[in-house]
């Protein structure tokens, strides 16, 4: 065998209180697609993210780019020869393809030299045409299709090799595109291999991985579960490898769902979503999962109406709820947590007390519109105390708080109003996993309190201990609903990936609740 | 202005029990929160002013001590900071009014036009005026919130057209005549201080409350700090942007009926000199008192403490280039040192308005559209 072109051997990596990465060796070779699979927080991450550079792994993990004769190229060549194409893209919407290539050069002694539009064009177009690309390379990249946006980002990887021996870490890079679109891709990425480049391809979508891989590395745990080549793996093997072993349901009280739903949504459609149904009743925790493009990311957004939504409708309480119109869905009693805090969860800049009652001012409101600014802070003081934000100082800068913290706070803004409704997404993102248990403690809670409940994560583990039920999402679909006897983590990831029916045969029980 | 009416059917907030043991509220380091209000980098223009005052005091005693010095400087400082103070609504809300200064502009203009060539009573030509100038902040707003274009041009295009407006109305010319009772209204005096000055007094504390003690402030910050949170948090942001460039729109007018007022007649090439100085007030002030938010007080503080400064350096005899060179250094050292001195958030206001990704909720709702 020829000498690989990149060797990881005996990774590891250690965050405080978490072992991401244990023991990991893997090889890229020549001419060879190496598919990297897991679920999350099974160390895919932060494997790429050791390789670009940006976590440097435990002492006695080697990462080794080889020269052709097997020598180590040291670390300049890691920088030189591992090209990455990250899940964004990194291109600059609102240039043309030409002038993100261009991006890439260094400039040297030609930085003030007059750009040669012809030929740059030429260039550009000659890149696209490897990959049997045509397209307007002078129209803004946001104009472009999410392939050919995908397409550029690999044009300008590929622009700046300097030598050969060059390896491609495709992070995710389908997650955008439509199944036609991501044909093209592969197709690109064949090419390169068929030129000698190296690949890793990090995907959830099993049924590429099965298409394009020549090996595939399964991670679960932080550990290498399976390294396969192809012809010895299908996608049930690998749905079976990296969900593991089953383990027992955790144990949470049962649900207490009764009546009439609170909340009930028919035919919920949007960018990413292609008709959803789900009722939310008063006292339960209901979860929503799907792999990245599954539309998971964007069902409580919708049912808030913090995002517009194409078809559908949503009913809160048997009454109508407008679309895209936030302030409504608050005045029925609907609360929504979202994933990114810092843009669109809370303002930043100002203390946990502004914060805390900035949903319901109206309380607070004396004679001539006055805020009575001692009842406030009252009880900004008692709300941090009753979720525990540490420290306890509500005139504190939001800003200034970990990020457990910040969503502790957020939550409370939320609680405050004593919803009927409370749609989280991704509620313990970016939170230590300290403050995690207080927030699921918090969640619980609510729902205890008479609270419909609907959490939206990409944490399977988080949704097995927490839900009463989970509702899998997969192409925009409920494709599954898991109930709280047969949650399990295992059960989940299953269902996201995309578990065929023998699964459901040889375990018994878990074929009902499936496809409703 | 701004609609604060909840909807009735809410359940009413809830409060979780105070803990069971201990004292709900805790005993307060009352001496610490004074220190640290007092603390240099909070209140730096306070300790300038008393630095200038030191100075001059010795320098030039007889003049800079004088009761008429500081009688002429109140004065003569009104509407330049009405005109700031009225910028701190928009910049609060996180928008920006370029043409604030033309909105003066076009309040003096109009006051001279209705009194003289129209033969407009007094008694209405002001409200009048007023309105005009909440009408064209009116019209700012619904550019940015409904056509969407970003605040900095809107403004931009809007402050061109009133330039138009103005030269159009006057033919370019001076409107003189201004009637002897609405020259009153700029040059009379109360306890000693002219009228603008109580009028200044006045404007200032009503948009201190609003901003401060009101819950419309709350979600005008709320706006300003972040326009997606707030959205979502269910203030009607597009309210309040219109809402604050209105009210701008009316202050500003308001200014400029006053200095037709003093001058006794309308000049049509006031306006735009009074943009840079208000927006030079505004951030300095946001360096004051409010922990890097744009806030009355502080740029009413600012324009002042600038104008002592200024009037201390021409009574010492200091060359006519002083003043500018004067106000520009210090908003840039002010500015610095608030951010220099690292406290998260300080002189944040600024950063935010004029960094680069301004229009993020269209950028947002493009990308959730996508």
């Amino acid at each position: 065998m020829t000498t690989p072109l990149l060797e990881v051997r005996r990774l590891s990596k250690t965050f405080p209180g978490l072992r991401a990465l244990d023991d990991v060796s893997l090889t890229v070779g020549a001419h060879e697609v190496v598919a990297l699979v897991g679920h999350n927080g099974s160390g895919k991450s932060t494997l790429v993210k050791i390789l670009a550079g940006v976590h440097a792994p435990d002492p006695g993990s080697e990462v080794i780019v080889h020269d052709a004769g097997g020598t180590a190229a040291g670390e300049h060549a890691q920088r030189e020869r591992l090209h990455f194409i990250h899940q964004d893209l990194g291109l600059i919407p609102r240039l043309s393809t030409i002038e993100n290539l261009d991006l890439n050069r260094s400039l040297g002694r030609s930085a003030l030299a007059p750009v040669r539009g012809r030929r740059e064009a030429r260039h550009a177009e000659r890149l696209l045409e490897r990959f049997g690309a045509r397209f307007d390379v002078h129209a803004p990249i946001a104009r472009l299709t999410a392939a050919e946006r995908t397409l550029v980002a690999i044009a300008r990887a590929l622009d700046g090799w300097s030598g050969p021996r060059n390896v491609l870490i495709l992070d995710e890079p389908t997650a955008a595109l439509h199944g036609d679109e991501a044909g093209r891709l592969f197709d690109a990425v064949r090419r390169l291999a068929a030129d000698g480049a190296g690949i890793v391809f990090v995907s959830h979508r099993l049924d590429e991985v099965v298409e394009l891989a020549d090996r595939a590395v399964v991670l679960r745990d932080g550990r290498v579960a399976a390294d396969v080549a192809r012809g010895a793996f299908d996608h049930d093997a690998l749905v079976r490898l990296i969900a593991g072993r089953e383990l027992e349901p955790a144990d949470v009280p049962a649900s207490r769902r009764a009546g009439e739903p609170i909340l009930s949504a028919r035919g919920l459609a949007g960018p990413t979503l292609a008709g959803v149904d789900l009722d939310l009743h008063a006292g339960e925790v209901v979860g929503v999962t799907g792999i990245v493009g599954s539309g998971r990311e964007q069902v409580s957004g919708m049912l808030f109406g913090a995002l517009p939504r194409t078809a559908g409708e949503v009913h809160v309480a048997a009454r109508p709820l407008t679309a895209a119109a936030p302030r409504a869905a608050i005045a029925r009693g609907v609360a929504y947590v979202p994933a990114d805090r810092r843009r669109e969860g809370a303002v930043m800049r100002m203390s946990a007390r502004e914060n805390l009652t900035l949903p319901r001012l109206a309380p607070l409101r004396r004679r001539l519109g006055r805020l009575d600014g001692r009842a406030e802070r009252a009880e900004a003081r008692r709300w941090t105390e009753e979720v525990g934000v540490r420290p306890a100082e509500p005139e504190r800068k939001l800003e200034l708080f970990s990020g457990g913290n910040q969503q502790k706070v957020v939550l409370a803004k939320w609680l405050r109003i004593r919803p009927r409704v409370l749609l989280l997404d991704e509620p313990t993102q970016g939170v230590d996993v300290g403050a995690k248990d207080g927030i699921y403690r918090l969640i619980r809670g609510a729902a205890a309190d008479g609270a419909a409940v609907l959490v939206s994560s990409s944490e399977t583990k988080e949704l097995a201990s927490l839900c009463d039920r989970v509702l899998v999402l997969r192409d925009g679909r409920v494709v599954a609903e898991v109930a709280r006897e047969q949650l399990s983590e295992a059960r989940l990831v299953r269902e996201t990936l995309g578990g065929r029916e023998d699964d459901g045969g040889r375990q018994p029980g878990y074929t009902d609740g499936r496809d409703r | 202005m701004i609609d604060q009416r909840e909807i009735a059917a809410e359940p009413p907030a809830r409060t979780p029990a105070p803990p069971l043991s201990g004292p709900a509220e805790r005993p307060r380091g009352a001496a610490r929160t004074l220190g640290r209000s007092l603390a240099f980098r909070n209140v730096s223009a306070l300790y300038v002013f008393a630095v200038i005052l030191v100075v001059f005091s010795l320098w030039v005693p007889d003049t800079f001590l004088a009761w008429t010095t500081w009688k002429t400087l109140l004065d003569n400082q009104a509407v330049a900071a009405m005109t700031a103070i009225a910028l701190v609504l928009p910049l609060a809300a996180g928008v920006f009014d370029l043409a604030v200064g033309l909105e003066v502009g076009l309040g003096s203009m109009l006051a001279a036009w209705l009194l003289v060539d129209q033969g407009v009573p007094v008694g209405a030509a002001i409200p009048l005026a007023v309105l005009a100038g909440a009408l064209v902040g009116t019209v700012n707003g619904l550019l940015v919130v409904k056509a969407r274009i970003d605040s900095f041009i809107a403004t931009l295009g809007v402050s061109s057209i009133l330039a138009a407006l103005i030269s159009w109305i006057s033919g370019g010319e001076q409107i003189l005549g201004v009637p002897a009772s609405f020259a009153r209204v700029g040059t009379g005096e109360l306890l000693g201080v002219t009228y603008p000055v109580w009028f200044l007094l006045v404007v200032a504390l009503t948009l201190w409350y609003v901003l401060e003690r009101t819950p419309v402030g709350r979600r005008v910050y709320a706006t300003g700090g972040n326009l997606d949170a707030a959205r979502l948090a269910g203030v009607r942001t597009p309210l309040v942007i219109v809402g604050c460039l209105a009210a701008c729109g009316a202050v500003a007018a308001f200014g400029g009926v006053l200095v037709t007022s003093r001058l006794a007649n309308g000049d049509p090439t006031i306006g735009p000199g009074y943009m840079l100085p208000a927006f030079t007030a505004a951030f300095l002030g946001s360096t004051q008192f409010r922990g890097g938010r744009f806030n009355v007080w502080g740029t009413v503080v600012a324009v002042y403490v600038l104008a002592a400064g200024v009037k201390g350096l021409q009574l010492a005899g200091a060359p006519v280039w002083i003043p500018d060179l004067f106000n520009g250094t210090a908003l840039l050292i002010a500015v610095a040192m608030a951010k220099h001195q690292g406290s998260a958030g300080r002189a944040s206001a600024i950063r935010r308005l004029l960094r680069l990704d301004r229009g993020v909720s269209s950028a947002a709702a493009a990308k959730g559209a996508s």
